[in-house]
């Protein structure tokens, strides 16, 4: 027998409270683990270092408010304008309506300028574009989606519109990769077939992606376009692409002070849960534990064996949590990805994953350390005097 | 039987107390529990602690094991003056130097026979295969080495009584301190068990001290020790 076959048999004393703690730690370290990770998912998602010179101008009432394209004139004659396209949430699905991934009306001559980091790690080739540009029937699609579908160049891919009355036949010209898998997961076609195909919206668009030459010049354009348009029909909403993107996160409330607010909960009913256990199973050990120090197994070894069980204990059932959170970050990758982008990212991190193993042990340490310690310094003659 | 006053034969002391007390306080208020005891029991001596309840016996029995301290006195245990040892240094020195035998056996219930008998020698420095010869041996002493892989619960009250022994010689101490060792057995088990005590004595030096209620269990020790409301009160040879 060796300390931790002692250390493993003393745990196991009583499967079912073994089990039933390990269970909801393993519960509690998923929720912990999953929440964690999806407040990191939408942090990420106002963090996209690429888009600090990126604004977005859309109606102040709203997305489903459409803009004149002719704003594109005014914007492209701001001295601080690179350029501008113009880009339309489409919201068409491929076969079948559970088959759903954003999908996009832009401007395929600025489309690759504006986005032109996100498109530059897929070594697309001038020639490319121009292959796209050229065809009106054309898309671009990014490389996760076209793997998901089976799809290749030139293979033709039919869109069953759901805002619009349009169910476009597109043919895709080329296949792009993107740094983040949520980007992948998408489908640009030009924005003509848009207009054309859909009378009310000729000559309307929902946002204008605007690259600036420099972000320090954001401010000063942000508020010229808005205080430009104020007080006419269509008045304008313009923000930065963090901004933008931001508000789809805010539509969920306020969901990180709910996250923390959640963790903190489970946090404190676990180590209330795992300190209560730890106290009853060493509350029915204190003639053992006195027999163990009557044969000449010291204060401090008793507390380390005791604690050593905590941390095994708490650190099986972090490990189990933590592994099923990652099975179903996979399952939420694959089931959500492609309906909200955001969750195409979605994974449970290194970093997360170290805290809610030190976390876990923490909670071991401490919801053990006080029982144990009061156990440790009762005088063996009193524990053996317990009926145990 | 003959009796004579703390005459317990020659020899060597293994146990000297001296002036030794104890005392218990509830708030304010000091019980004492032992006072001015001194005794000398020779090394191989066979001691059965009696008294009525309250006499002070097993605090006597807990002093001179080392779980205990006096308030007052001194004691001088297997060649060890124990108030010079801190709580670490004790607990090593119970290792090395005393078994203990309890009226409960007091097993680890979720270890096995060996496992049990093994549990001292893990603060040994011992290989694995040096603590299985002692394990074995133990329990080849009591009679149940093919019993060893059977936990506490598959024994019966005299076989977890004989493993507790096992666990208790396994690290050849000098002394051995039982209380109330037969407590909790049948007629036919508790003589089992004195008689495994008696060999234990006889065959390998064991110096031993038991406390017990039991006239019965008393006559295997070769003397008996009384307390009276925590003062010495008679010492007695046994003629067996």
């Amino acid at each position: 027998m060796r300390w931790l076959a002692l250390i493993w048999k003393s745990l196991m004393r009583s499967k079912r409270r073994t089990l039933l703690i390990v269970g909801s730690l393993v519960l509690s370290v998923f929720t912990v683990a999953v929440l964690q990770s999806l407040l990191t998912t939408l942090n990420s998602v106002t963090d996209n270092p690429n888009s600090s010179n990126r604004l977005v101008v859309r109606h102040k009432s709203g997305l489903t408010q459409m803009l004149p394209r002719s704003y594109e004139a005014y914007l492209r004659q701001q001295s601080e304008v690179e350029t501008v396209c113009a880009l339309q949430w489409f919201g068409g699905y491929y076969q079948d309506p559970r088959n759903f991934f954003a999908n996009f009306a832009s401007d395929e001559t600025t489309l690759f300028q504006i986005f032109r980091e996100e498109f530059g790690v897929s070594g697309i080739t001038e020639a490319q574009i121009k292959d796209y540009i050229r065809d009106g029937a054309g898309c671009i699609v990014g490389e996760s989606l076209a793997k998901k579908n089976g799809w290749k160049v030139g293979d033709v891919v039919p869109l069953t519109g759901t805002i619009f009355p349009l169910n476009p036949r597109l043919t895709i010209r080329l296949i792009f990769k993107s740094p983040k898998p949520s980007d992948e997961n998408a489908l640009h076609f030009h924005y003509k077939v848009l207009e054309e195909g859909v009378p009310y919206m000729k000559g309307l668009v929902g946002s204008f992606w605007v690259r600036a030459r420099r972000p320090e010049d954001i401010p000063r354009l942000i508020e010229r376009v808005d205080r430009h348009y104020a007080n006419s029909a269509y008045e304008t909403l313009t923000e930065t692409e963090n901004a933008f993107n931001l508000a789809f996160v805010k539509m969920l409330g306020n969901i990180g002070a709910i996250i923390q607010g959640i963790t903190i909960a489970v946090v404190i009913a676990i180590l209330i849960v795992t300190g209560n256990t730890m106290a009853t199973a060493i509350r029915e050990r204190t003639t053992e534990i006195a027999v163990f120090r009557a044969m000449g197994f010291s204060a401090g070894r008793v507390l380390a064996l005791l604690l050593a069980e905590g941390v095994l204990l708490v650190g099986v059932g972090g490990f189990l949590g933590v592994l099923l959170a990652n099975l179903a970050a996979g399952g939420v990758r694959s089931s959500l990805g492609a309906a909200m982008p955001f969750f195409a990212d979605f994974a449970i991190l290194p970093d997360t994953v170290l805290a809610c193993m030190l976390g876990a042990l923490g909670i071991g340490v401490l919801a053990t350390f006080i029982p144990a310690y009061a156990a440790t310094r009762r005088p063996i003659t009193e524990g053996l005097r317990s009926i145990g | 039987m003959t009796s004579d006053r703390f005459d317990l034969g020659g020899g060597e002391p293994i146990i000297t107390l001296r002036d030794v007390a104890k005392s218990y306080w509830r708030e304010a208020l000091e019980i004492p529990v032992l006072q001015g005891i001194d005794l000398e029991i020779p090394a191989g001596s066979y001691i059965a602690l009696m008294g009525p309840s309250g006499s002070g016996k097993t605090t006597l029995l807990n002093l001179i094991a080392g779980i205990d301290r006096p308030t007052g006195g001194s004691l001088e245990v297997c060649g060890y003056e124990l108030n010079d040892l801190d709580d670490d240094q004790l607990a090593s020195w119970r290792n090395a130097h005393v078994g203990f035998i309890f009226q409960n056996y007091n097993l680890v219930p979720v270890l096995n026979a060996y496992e049990n008998v093994e549990l001292p020698l893990l603060l040994m420095k011992l290989s694995r295969r040096e603590r299985r010869e002692k394990v074995e041996e133990a329990l080849a002493m009591v009679d149940l080495m093919d019993r060893r892989w059977n936990y506490p619960r598959q024994l019966s009250g005299g076989q977890e009584q004989r493993v507790a022994i096992a666990r208790a010689v396994v690290t050849d101490p000098d002394l051995l301190v039982a209380d109330e060792p037969t407590g909790a057995l049948d007629a036919k088990n508790a003589e089992d068990v004195l008689g495994l005590m008696e060999r234990l004595n006889s065959d390998l030096g064991k110096t031993i001290v038991m406390v017990t209620h039991d006239p019965k269990a008393a006559h295997h020790a070769r003397h008996q020790i009384h307390l009276e409301k925590g003062v010495l009160d008679k010492a007695v040879e046994v003629n067996r």
